[in-house]
Protein backbone atom coordinates (compact mmCIF):
# COMPACT_ATOMS: atom_id res chain seq x y z
CA UNK A 1 0.00 0.00 0.00
CA UNK A 2 2.57 2.07 0.94
CA UNK A 3 3.89 1.41 -2.15
CA UNK A 4 0.99 2.80 -4.03
CA UNK A 5 1.16 5.59 -2.09
CA UNK A 6 4.32 6.89 -2.53
CA UNK A 7 4.22 6.57 -7.05
CA UNK A 8 1.18 8.33 -6.61
CA UNK A 9 3.07 11.24 -4.95
CA UNK A 10 5.32 10.92 -7.48
CA UNK A 11 2.73 11.36 -10.14
CA UNK A 12 0.98 14.11 -8.57
CA UNK A 13 4.33 16.11 -7.82
CA UNK A 14 5.47 15.70 -11.76
CA UNK A 15 1.76 16.13 -13.41
CA UNK A 16 2.49 19.46 -13.97
CA UNK A 17 5.88 19.00 -16.09
CA UNK A 18 4.54 16.25 -17.75
CA UNK A 19 1.69 17.88 -18.74
CA UNK A 20 3.73 21.06 -19.68
CA UNK A 21 6.10 18.83 -21.52
CA UNK A 22 3.09 16.63 -23.59
CA UNK A 23 1.75 19.94 -24.34
CA UNK A 24 5.20 20.93 -26.17
CA UNK A 25 5.28 17.88 -27.64
CA UNK A 26 1.70 18.16 -29.23
CA UNK A 27 2.56 21.76 -30.47
CA UNK A 28 6.06 20.44 -32.49
CA UNK A 29 4.54 17.65 -33.61
CA UNK A 30 1.38 19.51 -35.00
CA UNK A 31 3.40 22.37 -36.56
CA UNK A 32 5.85 19.46 -38.16
CA UNK A 33 3.18 17.96 -39.81
CA UNK A 34 1.48 20.72 -41.11
CA UNK A 35 4.74 22.15 -42.90
CA UNK A 36 5.72 18.73 -43.62
CA UNK A 37 2.78 18.08 -45.28
CA UNK A 38 2.59 21.35 -47.15
CA UNK A 39 6.30 20.60 -48.47
CA UNK A 40 5.71 17.00 -48.99
CA UNK A 41 2.23 17.76 -51.12
CA UNK A 42 3.71 20.19 -53.48
CA UNK A 43 6.56 17.95 -53.92
CA UNK A 44 4.76 14.54 -54.28
CA UNK A 45 2.35 16.55 -56.90
CA UNK A 46 5.91 17.48 -58.86
CA UNK A 47 6.86 14.37 -58.94
CA UNK A 48 3.84 13.08 -60.84
CA UNK A 49 4.07 15.84 -63.72
CA UNK A 50 6.26 13.94 -65.69
CA UNK A 51 8.84 15.77 -66.04
CA UNK A 52 12.01 13.45 -65.83
CA UNK A 53 14.38 16.53 -64.30
CA UNK A 54 12.30 17.55 -61.52
CA UNK A 55 11.59 14.25 -60.75
CA UNK A 56 15.19 13.33 -60.80
CA UNK A 57 15.86 16.11 -58.05
CA UNK A 58 13.03 15.04 -55.72
CA UNK A 59 13.93 11.78 -55.47
CA UNK A 60 17.45 12.94 -55.01
CA UNK A 61 15.90 14.87 -51.78
CA UNK A 62 14.34 11.65 -50.52
CA UNK A 63 16.96 9.76 -50.85
CA UNK A 64 18.93 12.09 -48.91
CA UNK A 65 16.22 12.33 -45.97
CA UNK A 66 15.46 8.63 -45.96
CA UNK A 67 18.93 7.91 -46.00
CA UNK A 68 20.36 9.43 -42.85
CA UNK A 69 19.25 8.85 -39.28
CA UNK A 70 16.94 11.79 -38.28
CA UNK A 71 19.42 12.63 -34.95
CA UNK A 72 22.02 13.49 -37.83
CA UNK A 73 19.61 15.84 -39.61
CA UNK A 74 19.21 17.47 -36.53
CA UNK A 75 22.85 17.81 -35.24
CA UNK A 76 23.12 19.20 -39.27
CA UNK A 77 20.54 21.68 -38.96
CA UNK A 78 21.22 22.68 -35.65
CA UNK A 79 24.96 22.81 -35.28
CA UNK A 80 26.10 22.66 -38.78
CA UNK A 81 24.05 25.72 -40.24
CA UNK A 82 24.64 28.31 -37.96
CA UNK A 83 28.91 27.19 -38.48
CA UNK A 84 28.07 28.82 -42.62
CA UNK A 85 27.98 32.28 -41.32
CA UNK A 86 24.41 32.63 -42.97
CA UNK A 87 22.12 34.72 -40.19
CA UNK A 88 18.95 33.37 -41.60
CA UNK A 89 20.22 30.27 -40.70
CA UNK A 90 21.50 30.56 -37.72
CA UNK A 91 18.33 28.79 -35.91
CA UNK A 92 17.80 28.73 -32.26
CA UNK A 93 16.84 25.25 -30.69
CA UNK A 94 13.08 25.35 -31.21
CA UNK A 95 13.13 26.59 -35.11
CA UNK A 96 16.03 23.89 -35.79
CA UNK A 97 13.58 21.48 -34.26
CA UNK A 98 10.58 22.43 -36.27
CA UNK A 99 12.62 22.87 -39.77
CA UNK A 100 14.51 19.18 -39.39
CA UNK A 101 11.08 17.65 -38.28
CA UNK A 102 9.26 19.51 -41.10
CA UNK A 103 11.70 18.47 -43.61
CA UNK A 104 11.78 14.55 -42.59
CA UNK A 105 8.38 14.54 -42.37
CA UNK A 106 8.01 15.70 -45.98
CA UNK A 107 10.07 12.96 -47.23
CA UNK A 108 7.37 10.29 -46.27
CA UNK A 109 4.60 12.82 -47.26
CA UNK A 110 5.89 12.89 -50.65
CA UNK A 111 6.16 9.62 -50.86
CA UNK A 112 2.53 9.00 -49.96
CA UNK A 113 0.91 11.79 -51.87
CA UNK A 114 2.90 10.61 -55.20
CA UNK A 115 1.87 7.01 -54.75
CA UNK A 116 -1.90 8.40 -53.90
CA UNK A 117 -2.16 10.32 -57.15
CA UNK A 118 -0.66 7.19 -59.30
CA UNK A 119 -3.13 5.22 -57.71
CA UNK A 120 -6.36 7.38 -59.60
CA UNK A 121 -7.02 5.36 -62.25
CA UNK A 122 -5.78 6.58 -65.89
CA UNK A 123 -9.25 6.79 -67.02
CA UNK A 124 -10.23 9.33 -64.74
CA UNK A 125 -7.80 11.84 -66.07
CA UNK A 126 -7.90 10.70 -69.47
CA UNK A 127 -11.40 11.08 -69.32
CA UNK A 128 -11.54 14.34 -67.57
CA UNK A 129 -9.03 15.67 -70.54
CA UNK A 130 -11.36 14.06 -73.12
CA UNK A 131 -14.11 16.48 -71.94
CA UNK A 132 -11.79 19.65 -72.39
CA UNK A 133 -10.79 20.13 -69.12
CA UNK A 134 -7.14 21.29 -68.90
CA UNK A 135 -4.27 19.54 -67.35
CA UNK A 136 -4.58 21.95 -64.27
CA UNK A 137 -7.99 21.32 -63.69
CA UNK A 138 -7.74 18.05 -63.92
CA UNK A 139 -5.70 17.75 -61.21
CA UNK A 140 -7.20 20.27 -59.23
CA UNK A 141 -10.98 18.91 -59.68
CA UNK A 142 -10.30 15.08 -60.66
CA UNK A 143 -7.18 13.50 -59.22
CA UNK A 144 -6.27 15.42 -56.45
CA UNK A 145 -9.51 15.36 -54.79
CA UNK A 146 -9.61 11.20 -55.05
CA UNK A 147 -5.92 11.10 -54.28
CA UNK A 148 -6.32 13.04 -50.84
CA UNK A 149 -8.87 10.28 -49.45
CA UNK A 150 -6.37 8.12 -49.84
CA UNK A 151 -3.54 9.54 -48.13
CA UNK A 152 -5.78 9.84 -44.93
CA UNK A 153 -4.56 6.54 -43.24
CA UNK A 154 -0.76 6.89 -43.94
CA UNK A 155 -1.09 10.03 -42.76
CA UNK A 156 -1.76 9.36 -39.70
CA UNK A 157 0.75 6.64 -39.14
CA UNK A 158 3.35 9.36 -40.56
CA UNK A 159 2.02 11.34 -37.42
CA UNK A 160 2.88 8.93 -35.43
CA UNK A 161 6.16 8.79 -36.95
CA UNK A 162 6.49 12.48 -35.97
CA UNK A 163 5.56 12.16 -32.60
CA UNK A 164 7.82 9.75 -31.89
CA UNK A 165 10.45 11.66 -33.26
CA UNK A 166 9.87 14.45 -31.16
CA UNK A 167 11.65 12.45 -28.20
CA UNK A 168 14.82 12.85 -29.94
CA UNK A 169 14.95 16.37 -29.68
CA UNK A 170 15.19 16.03 -25.82
CA UNK A 171 19.16 15.91 -26.83
CA UNK A 172 19.01 19.62 -28.23
CA UNK A 173 17.32 20.77 -24.55
CA UNK A 174 13.70 21.12 -26.26
CA UNK A 175 11.51 20.72 -22.94
CA UNK A 176 9.28 18.07 -24.53
CA UNK A 177 8.15 15.23 -22.65
CA UNK A 178 11.17 13.00 -22.97
CA UNK A 179 13.40 16.41 -21.55
CA UNK A 180 10.92 16.99 -18.75
CA UNK A 181 10.82 13.54 -17.76
CA UNK A 182 14.72 13.26 -17.47
CA UNK A 183 14.62 16.85 -15.66
CA UNK A 184 12.55 15.10 -13.03
CA UNK A 185 14.84 11.93 -12.74
CA UNK A 186 17.49 14.59 -11.91
CA UNK A 187 14.98 15.80 -9.29
CA UNK A 188 13.87 12.22 -8.01
CA UNK A 189 17.24 9.78 -8.87
CA UNK A 190 15.83 7.18 -7.19
CA UNK A 191 12.52 6.36 -9.82
CA UNK A 192 14.33 5.98 -13.11
CA UNK A 193 12.43 3.48 -13.92
CA UNK A 194 8.41 4.47 -12.72
CA UNK A 195 9.34 7.85 -14.25
CA UNK A 196 10.58 6.55 -17.75
CA UNK A 197 7.20 4.19 -17.56
CA UNK A 198 5.12 7.15 -17.29
CA UNK A 199 6.40 8.96 -19.89
CA UNK A 200 6.25 5.34 -22.40
CA UNK A 201 2.36 5.92 -21.09
CA UNK A 202 2.05 9.51 -21.72
CA UNK A 203 3.84 8.77 -25.34
CA UNK A 204 0.97 5.75 -25.36
CA UNK A 205 -1.78 7.60 -24.56
CA UNK A 206 -0.90 10.07 -27.24
CA UNK A 207 -0.29 7.95 -29.97
CA UNK A 208 -2.30 4.54 -29.86
CA UNK A 209 -5.38 6.40 -30.90
CA UNK A 210 -3.92 7.77 -33.85
CA UNK A 211 -2.71 4.07 -35.01
CA UNK A 212 -6.65 2.68 -34.33
CA UNK A 213 -7.43 5.37 -36.66
CA UNK A 214 -4.68 5.20 -39.41
CA UNK A 215 -6.37 1.03 -39.02
CA UNK A 216 -9.73 2.20 -39.19
CA UNK A 217 -9.35 4.75 -41.91
CA UNK A 218 -7.61 1.67 -43.92
CA UNK A 219 -10.91 0.30 -43.93
CA UNK A 220 -12.85 3.26 -44.58
CA UNK A 221 -10.82 4.79 -47.54
CA UNK A 222 -8.65 1.99 -49.03
CA UNK A 223 -5.45 1.00 -48.56
CA UNK A 224 -2.87 2.72 -50.84
CA UNK A 225 -1.92 0.05 -53.31
CA UNK A 226 -1.05 -3.54 -52.12
CA UNK A 227 2.04 -2.03 -50.04
CA UNK A 228 2.78 -4.21 -46.77
CA UNK A 229 3.27 -1.69 -44.28
CA UNK B 1 41.61 22.34 -53.97
CA UNK B 2 42.05 25.12 -51.01
CA UNK B 3 39.13 27.03 -51.78
CA UNK B 4 37.40 23.66 -50.37
CA UNK B 5 39.30 23.82 -47.26
CA UNK B 6 37.39 26.99 -46.22
CA UNK B 7 34.11 25.09 -46.18
CA UNK B 8 34.88 21.50 -45.65
CA UNK B 9 38.49 20.15 -43.82
CA UNK B 10 38.86 16.82 -45.47
CA UNK B 11 42.54 17.28 -44.13
CA UNK B 12 40.90 16.70 -40.57
CA UNK B 13 38.66 14.41 -41.53
CA UNK B 14 41.35 12.36 -43.14
CA UNK B 15 43.12 12.12 -39.69
CA UNK B 16 39.65 10.71 -38.53
CA UNK B 17 39.33 7.81 -41.25
CA UNK B 18 40.14 5.12 -39.07
CA UNK B 19 37.37 6.45 -35.83
CA UNK B 20 34.85 6.65 -39.22
CA UNK B 21 35.64 3.11 -40.70
CA UNK B 22 35.36 1.38 -36.95
CA UNK B 23 31.86 3.28 -36.55
CA UNK B 24 30.98 2.04 -40.28
CA UNK B 25 31.96 -1.49 -39.41
CA UNK B 26 30.23 -1.20 -35.56
CA UNK B 27 27.55 0.33 -37.19
CA UNK B 28 26.71 -2.51 -39.73
CA UNK B 29 27.56 -5.03 -37.18
CA UNK B 30 25.27 -4.07 -35.11
CA UNK B 31 22.38 -4.10 -37.42
CA UNK B 32 23.05 -7.47 -38.78
CA UNK B 33 22.91 -8.72 -35.70
CA UNK B 34 19.91 -6.88 -34.62
CA UNK B 35 18.15 -7.96 -37.74
CA UNK B 36 19.07 -11.61 -37.40
CA UNK B 37 17.75 -12.15 -34.02
CA UNK B 38 14.86 -9.31 -35.04
CA UNK B 39 14.12 -11.83 -37.23
CA UNK B 40 13.79 -14.56 -35.47
CA UNK B 41 12.27 -12.98 -32.97
CA UNK B 42 9.68 -11.25 -35.29
CA UNK B 43 8.66 -14.61 -36.52
CA UNK B 44 7.53 -16.21 -33.00
CA UNK B 45 5.86 -12.80 -32.98
CA UNK B 46 3.84 -13.46 -35.92
CA UNK B 47 3.13 -16.99 -35.23
CA UNK B 48 2.48 -15.69 -31.77
CA UNK B 49 0.26 -13.32 -32.88
CA UNK B 50 -2.05 -15.49 -35.43
CA UNK B 51 -2.74 -17.88 -32.77
CA UNK B 52 -6.35 -18.15 -31.76
CA UNK B 53 -5.49 -18.97 -28.26
CA UNK B 54 -6.13 -15.31 -26.69
CA UNK B 55 -4.19 -16.14 -23.77
CA UNK B 56 -0.91 -16.20 -26.55
CA UNK B 57 -2.50 -13.43 -28.66
CA UNK B 58 -3.34 -11.14 -26.70
CA UNK B 59 -0.25 -10.58 -24.99
CA UNK B 60 1.72 -10.17 -28.10
CA UNK B 61 -0.85 -7.98 -29.13
CA UNK B 62 0.19 -5.95 -26.19
CA UNK B 63 3.83 -5.91 -27.04
CA UNK B 64 3.43 -5.29 -30.51
CA UNK B 65 1.07 -2.04 -29.82
CA UNK B 66 3.20 -0.71 -26.75
CA UNK B 67 6.42 -0.69 -29.25
CA UNK B 68 4.51 0.95 -31.87
CA UNK B 69 2.98 3.63 -30.05
CA UNK B 70 6.23 4.48 -27.92
CA UNK B 71 9.58 6.21 -29.09
CA UNK B 72 12.49 4.04 -29.32
CA UNK B 73 14.62 6.95 -27.55
CA UNK B 74 12.20 5.79 -24.22
CA UNK B 75 12.60 2.07 -25.14
CA UNK B 76 16.37 2.13 -25.11
CA UNK B 77 16.40 4.55 -21.88
CA UNK B 78 14.37 1.46 -20.13
CA UNK B 79 15.83 -0.71 -21.50
CA UNK B 80 19.07 0.74 -20.30
CA UNK B 81 17.94 1.69 -16.72
CA UNK B 82 15.83 -1.44 -16.46
CA UNK B 83 17.57 -4.38 -17.86
CA UNK B 84 20.10 -4.46 -14.78
CA UNK B 85 17.61 -4.63 -11.93
CA UNK B 86 15.56 -7.43 -13.47
CA UNK B 87 19.32 -9.70 -13.62
CA UNK B 88 20.06 -11.65 -10.84
CA UNK B 89 21.81 -9.64 -7.99
CA UNK B 90 25.50 -9.01 -8.23
CA UNK B 91 25.27 -9.61 -11.86
CA UNK B 92 23.58 -6.18 -12.92
CA UNK B 93 26.34 -4.98 -15.20
CA UNK B 94 26.53 -8.12 -16.91
CA UNK B 95 25.71 -6.74 -20.49
CA UNK B 96 27.82 -3.65 -21.38
CA UNK B 97 26.43 -0.96 -23.18
CA UNK B 98 26.54 -2.45 -26.68
CA UNK B 99 24.81 -5.79 -25.25
CA UNK B 100 22.17 -3.68 -23.70
CA UNK B 101 22.01 -1.31 -27.35
CA UNK B 102 21.22 -4.37 -29.63
CA UNK B 103 19.24 -6.01 -26.53
CA UNK B 104 16.95 -2.59 -26.87
CA UNK B 105 16.97 -2.47 -30.43
CA UNK B 106 15.93 -6.36 -30.98
CA UNK B 107 13.34 -5.58 -28.82
CA UNK B 108 12.11 -2.85 -30.95
CA UNK B 109 11.80 -4.14 -34.15
CA UNK B 110 10.88 -7.77 -33.45
CA UNK B 111 7.03 -6.75 -33.70
CA UNK B 112 7.73 -4.42 -36.80
CA UNK B 113 9.57 -7.89 -38.23
CA UNK B 114 6.61 -10.19 -37.14
CA UNK B 115 3.94 -7.68 -38.77
CA UNK B 116 5.69 -7.84 -41.98
CA UNK B 117 6.09 -11.53 -41.72
CA UNK B 118 2.46 -12.26 -40.76
CA UNK B 119 1.62 -9.98 -43.36
CA UNK B 120 3.54 -12.04 -45.88
CA UNK B 121 2.26 -15.51 -44.21
CA UNK B 122 -0.99 -14.38 -44.77
CA UNK B 123 0.03 -13.74 -48.58
CA UNK B 124 0.94 -17.42 -49.20
CA UNK B 125 -2.01 -19.27 -50.95
CA UNK B 126 -4.08 -21.24 -48.70
CA UNK B 127 -3.65 -24.41 -51.38
CA UNK B 128 0.18 -24.21 -50.83
CA UNK B 129 -0.78 -25.05 -46.91
CA UNK B 130 -3.51 -27.33 -47.71
CA UNK B 131 -1.32 -29.43 -50.39
CA UNK B 132 1.62 -29.59 -48.41
CA UNK B 133 -0.31 -30.63 -45.19
CA UNK B 134 -2.53 -33.30 -47.34
CA UNK B 135 1.00 -35.14 -49.32
CA UNK B 136 1.86 -35.93 -45.50
CA UNK B 137 3.93 -32.97 -44.31
CA UNK B 138 4.13 -31.99 -40.74
CA UNK B 139 2.69 -28.52 -39.03
CA UNK B 140 6.24 -27.91 -38.61
CA UNK B 141 7.60 -28.94 -41.85
CA UNK B 142 5.25 -27.37 -43.34
CA UNK B 143 5.77 -24.47 -41.59
CA UNK B 144 9.51 -24.43 -42.53
CA UNK B 145 9.61 -25.43 -46.46
CA UNK B 146 6.49 -23.97 -47.44
CA UNK B 147 5.46 -21.58 -45.71
CA UNK B 148 7.97 -18.86 -44.79
CA UNK B 149 10.41 -19.26 -47.85
CA UNK B 150 7.02 -17.98 -50.03
CA UNK B 151 6.04 -15.51 -47.09
CA UNK B 152 9.70 -13.79 -46.65
CA UNK B 153 9.78 -13.52 -50.73
CA UNK B 154 6.37 -11.74 -50.84
CA UNK B 155 7.50 -9.54 -47.84
CA UNK B 156 11.01 -8.84 -49.15
CA UNK B 157 10.20 -4.96 -50.12
CA UNK B 158 9.21 -3.87 -46.98
CA UNK B 159 11.53 -6.21 -44.71
CA UNK B 160 14.59 -4.29 -46.68
CA UNK B 161 12.74 -0.89 -46.01
CA UNK B 162 12.28 -1.72 -42.14
CA UNK B 163 15.93 -2.92 -42.54
CA UNK B 164 16.73 0.11 -43.38
CA UNK B 165 15.07 1.80 -40.59
CA UNK B 166 16.77 -0.52 -37.99
CA UNK B 167 20.59 0.70 -39.68
CA UNK B 168 19.20 4.41 -38.97
CA UNK B 169 17.95 3.22 -35.59
CA UNK B 170 21.62 2.58 -34.20
CA UNK B 171 22.17 6.55 -34.43
CA UNK B 172 20.05 6.48 -31.21
CA UNK B 173 22.68 4.30 -29.45
CA UNK B 174 24.83 6.65 -29.33
CA UNK B 175 22.95 8.54 -26.63
CA UNK B 176 23.82 5.89 -24.65
CA UNK B 177 27.27 5.73 -25.28
CA UNK B 178 27.18 2.76 -27.65
CA UNK B 179 30.37 3.57 -30.01
CA UNK B 180 28.96 3.01 -33.47
CA UNK B 181 29.26 5.74 -36.92
CA UNK B 182 27.38 8.31 -35.38
CA UNK B 183 29.37 8.00 -31.88
CA UNK B 184 32.53 8.35 -34.18
CA UNK B 185 30.99 11.43 -35.24
CA UNK B 186 30.40 12.70 -31.77
CA UNK B 187 33.77 11.44 -30.97
CA UNK B 188 35.17 13.83 -33.17
CA UNK B 189 33.33 16.95 -32.68
CA UNK B 190 34.42 16.67 -29.46
CA UNK B 191 37.86 16.56 -29.67
CA UNK B 192 37.96 18.56 -32.53
CA UNK B 193 34.99 20.88 -32.01
CA UNK B 194 34.09 21.42 -35.43
CA UNK B 195 30.60 20.28 -35.95
CA UNK B 196 30.22 20.27 -40.32
CA UNK B 197 33.16 17.96 -40.97
CA UNK B 198 31.87 16.13 -37.89
CA UNK B 199 28.78 16.04 -38.94
CA UNK B 200 28.62 15.95 -42.35
CA UNK B 201 31.15 13.16 -42.93
CA UNK B 202 28.72 11.03 -40.43
CA UNK B 203 25.91 11.60 -42.55
CA UNK B 204 27.45 10.57 -45.78
CA UNK B 205 28.80 7.48 -44.44
CA UNK B 206 24.69 6.59 -43.30
CA UNK B 207 24.42 7.74 -47.17
CA UNK B 208 26.87 5.28 -48.14
CA UNK B 209 25.73 2.21 -45.97
CA UNK B 210 21.39 3.30 -47.43
CA UNK B 211 23.62 3.77 -50.89
CA UNK B 212 24.79 -0.36 -50.64
CA UNK B 213 21.15 -1.09 -49.42
CA UNK B 214 19.44 -0.14 -51.97
CA UNK B 215 22.10 -1.80 -54.71
CA UNK B 216 22.17 -5.20 -52.54
CA UNK B 217 17.86 -4.51 -52.72
CA UNK B 218 18.14 -4.48 -56.37
CA UNK B 219 19.65 -7.58 -56.96
CA UNK B 220 17.63 -9.49 -54.20
CA UNK B 221 14.32 -8.05 -56.28
CA UNK B 222 16.60 -9.34 -59.70
CA UNK B 223 16.96 -12.68 -57.73
CA UNK B 224 13.34 -13.41 -56.36
CA UNK B 225 11.01 -12.10 -58.23
CA UNK B 226 8.68 -12.62 -55.96
CA UNK B 227 4.43 -11.27 -55.96
CA UNK B 228 5.28 -8.06 -54.24
CA UNK B 229 8.25 -6.94 -57.02
CA UNK B 230 6.12 -7.56 -60.10
CA UNK B 231 3.46 -5.08 -58.24
CA UNK B 232 5.67 -2.10 -57.69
Amino acid sequence: MEMIADKLSIVQSLWPFLIKGLWVTFQISMISILFGSLIGFTLGIGKTLGNVVLEKCINAYLHILRGSPYLVQLYIIYFVLPSLGIAWLSFDSYTAAIVSLSLYTSSYVTEIVASAIFAVPNGQSEAARSVGMSKTQTYRNVIIPQALKLTIPPMASVYVIVIKSTAVLSVIGIAELTRQGEVAIMRMPGDIMFIYLLIAFFYFLYCYPVLRFSKWAEGRFGQLGNDLH
Amino acid sequence: MDWLQNYFNFRIVGNYADVFIAGVGQTLWISALCLFLALIIGTFVALARMSSNPLIWRPVAAYIQFIRSTPLLIQIYLVYYGLPSLLPRGYGDFFDETQTGIIALTIHTAPYMGEIIRAGIESVNRGQIEGALSVGMTPRQTLMNVTLPQALANVMPPLLGQTAVLIKDTSLLSIIAVFELMGAGLQMFSETVIATESYVTTAVCYLGIYALMLVLSGMAQNKLGGNAWKAN
